[in-house]
């Protein structure tokens, strides 16, 4: 078990790497014919990954017996498992590799800090061991996967404007996607986590009609900074509409919103106290 | 043996008035294929006959033909277009064996072209060789080379960046706004002023997609007569400059002597417009476009000096390219011109161990005959004889493989000596391959 989450963590750094390589070996003259094999390596070593992962997760539910989503080990590999899955169906739709040179290195990060907290664990709460939770949870670590992937495309964004805007022409130039296919994906994955976590909260609500003392409460820190988050992400689409924002703007309040998504993750889980914390 | 040869001219060595004198039409290509192989001088023969050089490479065999077969090239082209041989090898090169082949290999991968990395050679060649093949000039030896021409400068341009990056400002043009738009299939653009590089531009984005075409003149008939060239819109300006709330990308090129775009009011096109991206291609000089409209949110400002720089660098880029083309030529030329030799040596190492084999099979069969031996020792004698041809063969052999790898070693002198001095006859073999 142990060691399957090891391997896992292996080639998701392995996939990272190259992930990362297939951006930044640009310059070089030999790219030409390294390039499409560093592309392919670190495609099917993100799928790889994924698969491992699955396995791992699906295992490791067997073995608890419960949805294990009580600790961050579960919380984080779940969170990359999220990203993984949403980074294939990106690809998958638009044929733009360039998003995973941002993307698989974080869900790197996060199954790594998965890894350092792997061997604890803990049992969850008898009243929330229902298989509401487990569509509540899915939904939402979806919806921050793809704010996520958004932020990557924002970060796309502004990268490949300033190269634009700088005049310089290079290669690495070249890899980006077009500034108008970075906004539309940026825009289309926010819309997607609005979505997803719109569901996710309502079925969260659901929840607490049906688990004995288990009480809505607006005071949560997870509730409250949760509803910030989609507050933002709300606006940040409906200012688009009316007033035409994307491009630049859109990118930063991609980031922003991302950042708010970490505030609540983290900042929540770590400082503050809530029936939501993962520990 | 065979050899291969080209005589030829281009660009890089004869001015427009000698290239055009050796020019061929169709017919003539024919009538020349036909006389070059009617001679029985050269065995095959391609012509290639382009705007920038005129090339005719031929095979000859050393054996049949006491003359060099460059002489032959040479000879023929100074009769058929009556130019004195003088001035012919002044203005030409020639090349012979592996030159001939690292020549043809530069010449697809378009490394000997006046834009290095431009992609109509390999196909003006392609076109002169199945011209001269369906006229019966190329045979095996031209097939193969050919053949291996096209894979190579297919090589070269998918390993190397030397086909990429646009060398012209239209083109560079196109290049930007692919970086800037999602898609070009619904945008729109808009011209201001005449010129012939803002209508090349505006062409080259049709061609890639772009539906609408603005052309807007400060007279309507100029805009109508430019509009026709792309069924644009034409339209007539003033100092109103809301057409452009339409338009996605706007080449400007009048001689308007101050800035016929300024920040200001294209902020409040930009606004008018939801801040859709624009892409400003400012080709006039002095310039159309007030620099400051760079500021603007989602507007991108290019001119000409710009389109340039993009141009100038993706020039260097080629060129730096180009040396590791050039290395990859040379492998390539060095590996083809080792296989085919090996190939005219082969026919001759068969015929011998043919001969030698026979020789043993007659000579073992009367053996048996003659004896009565038991199956265990004529199984003997037989793996016997095996070795002794075996080890007879073993040296001429290598050494006829090490003379073909040395380059300076003529493996055509052993070949014939060996033929004279075993009868062999090959050339039943020679014609199958």
């Amino acid at each position: 078990m142990h060691f399957l989450f090891l391997v896992t963590v292996l080639v998701y750094l392995a996939a990272g790497i190259f992930q990362l390589l297939y951006l930044t070996i640009g310059e070089r003259s030999e790219t030409p014919t390294l390039r499409p094999r560093i592309a392919l390596i670190a495609f099917w070593g993100t799928c790889l990954g994924f698969a491992l992962l699955t396995l791992f997760i699906v295992l490791w539910w067997s073995r608890q017996g419960h949805f294990p989503m009580k600790h961050w080990t579960d919380s984080t590999a779940f969170f990359a498992w999220a990203i993984t899955l949403i980074y294939l169906i990106v690809v998958r739709v638009t044929q733009l590799r360039a998003i995973g040179s941002l993307v698989i290195p974080g869900a790197f990060i996060t199954i790594l800090i998965s890894y350092s907290f792997s061997r604890n664990t803990s049992a969850l709460p008898e009243n929330l061991e229902t298989y509401w939770l487990v569509p509540h949870i899915t939904l939402i670590f979806l919806a921050y996967a793809a704010f996520f992937t958004a932020f990557g495309f924002g970060l796309l964004y502004l990268m490949a404007e300033k190269k634009i805007r700088q005049k310089t022409n290079t290669i690495f130039h070249n890899l980006f996607p077009s500034l108008g296919a970075s906004d539309e994906l940026g825009y289309r994955c926010t819309i997607l986590g609005v979505i997803l976590l719109t569901i996710g909260i309502i079925v969260g609500a659901l929840l607490t009609q049906y688990i004995k003392d288990l009480t809505w409460r607006w005071l949560d820190s997870q509730i409250f900074f949760t509803f910030v988050t989609w507050v933002i992400y709300v606006v940040q689409i409906s200012v688009r509409q009316l007033w035409g924002w994307r491009g630049r703007k859109a990118a930063y309040s991609e980031i922003v919103g991302f950042v708010a998504v970490l505030c609540t993750y983290i900042g929540v889980n770590l400082f503050l106290d809530s029936t939501h914390t993962f520990r | 043996m065979n050899q291969i040869v080209s005589i030829g001219t281009s660009h890089h060595v004869a001015p427009v008035e000698f290239r055009e004198k050796l020019a061929f039409s169709e017919e003539q290509l024919i009538e020349s294929l036909h006389h070059l192989r009617e001679s029985h001088k050269v065995d095959e023969a391609v012509i290639l006959s382009t705007c920038n050089r005129v090339e005719v490479y031929g095979v000859a065999n050393s054996q049949r033909t006491a003359e060099s077969p460059i002489k032959i090239l040479l000879d023929f082209l100074s009769d058929y277009h009556r130019i004195s041989v003088d001035t012919l090898k002044k203005w030409s090169y020639r090349h012979h064996n592996l030159d001939t082949i690292q020549h043809l290999f530069r010449v697809t991968s378009s490394l000997d072209s006046m834009v290095v990395g431009e992609s109509q050679i390999l196909g003006q060649v392609k076109e002169a060789y199945d011209f001269s093949r369906s006229a019966g000039g190329a045979g095996a030896i031209l097939n193969r080379l050919f053949a291996k021409a096209f894979s190579v400068g297919k090589r070269i341009r998918s390993e190397t960046t030397i086909a990429t990056g646009a060398v012209s400002i239209s083109y560079a043009a196109v290049e930007l706004a692919k970086k800037i738009f999602n898609t070009l299939e619904d945008k729109t653009v808009a011209i201001i002023g005449a010129g012939e590089m803002s209508e090349l531009t505006a062409k080259h984005l049709v061609t890639n997609g772009v539906s609408k075409v603005i052309v807007a003149n400060r007279t309507y008939e100029r805009a109508v007569k430019i509009a026709e060239k792309f069924k644009g819109i034409p339209i007539a300006y003033e100092e109103n400059l809301n057409f452009l709330i339409d338009a996605d990308i706007v080449i400007s090129s009048t001689d308007a002597p101050y800035y016929l775009i300024e920040r200001k009011p294209l902020a409040e096109i930009m606004r008018k417009r939801k801040h859709r991206y624009m892409f400003l291609i400012d080709i006039a000089v002095p310039r159309d476009i007030e620099p400051d409209v760079s500021k603007i949110n989602h507007a991108f400002l290019y001119n000409i000096d710009d389109l340039e720089a993009v141009v100038a660098s993706n020039l260097k880029e080629r060129q730096q390219e180009a040396v590791r083309a050039e290395q990859i030529v040379s492998e390539e030329a060095k590996r083809f011109h080792d296989q085919l030799q090996i190939l005219e040596v082969n026919p001759t190492i068969k015929a011998l161990h043919q001969q030698f084999q026979q020789i043993a099979e007659t000579e073992l069969q009367a053996c048996v005959d003659k004896t009565e031996l038991s199956g265990t020792q004529e199984a003997a004698v037989a793996s016997m004889t095996q070795a002794i041809v075996k080890k007879l063969l073993h040296h001429p052999v290598e050494n006829l493989r090490h003379a073909v790898n040395d380059g300076n070693a003529d493996h055509g002198q052993y070949v014939h000596a060996l033929q004279e001095l075993f009868a062999l006859d090959d050339n039943d073999d020679k014609e199958q391959e």
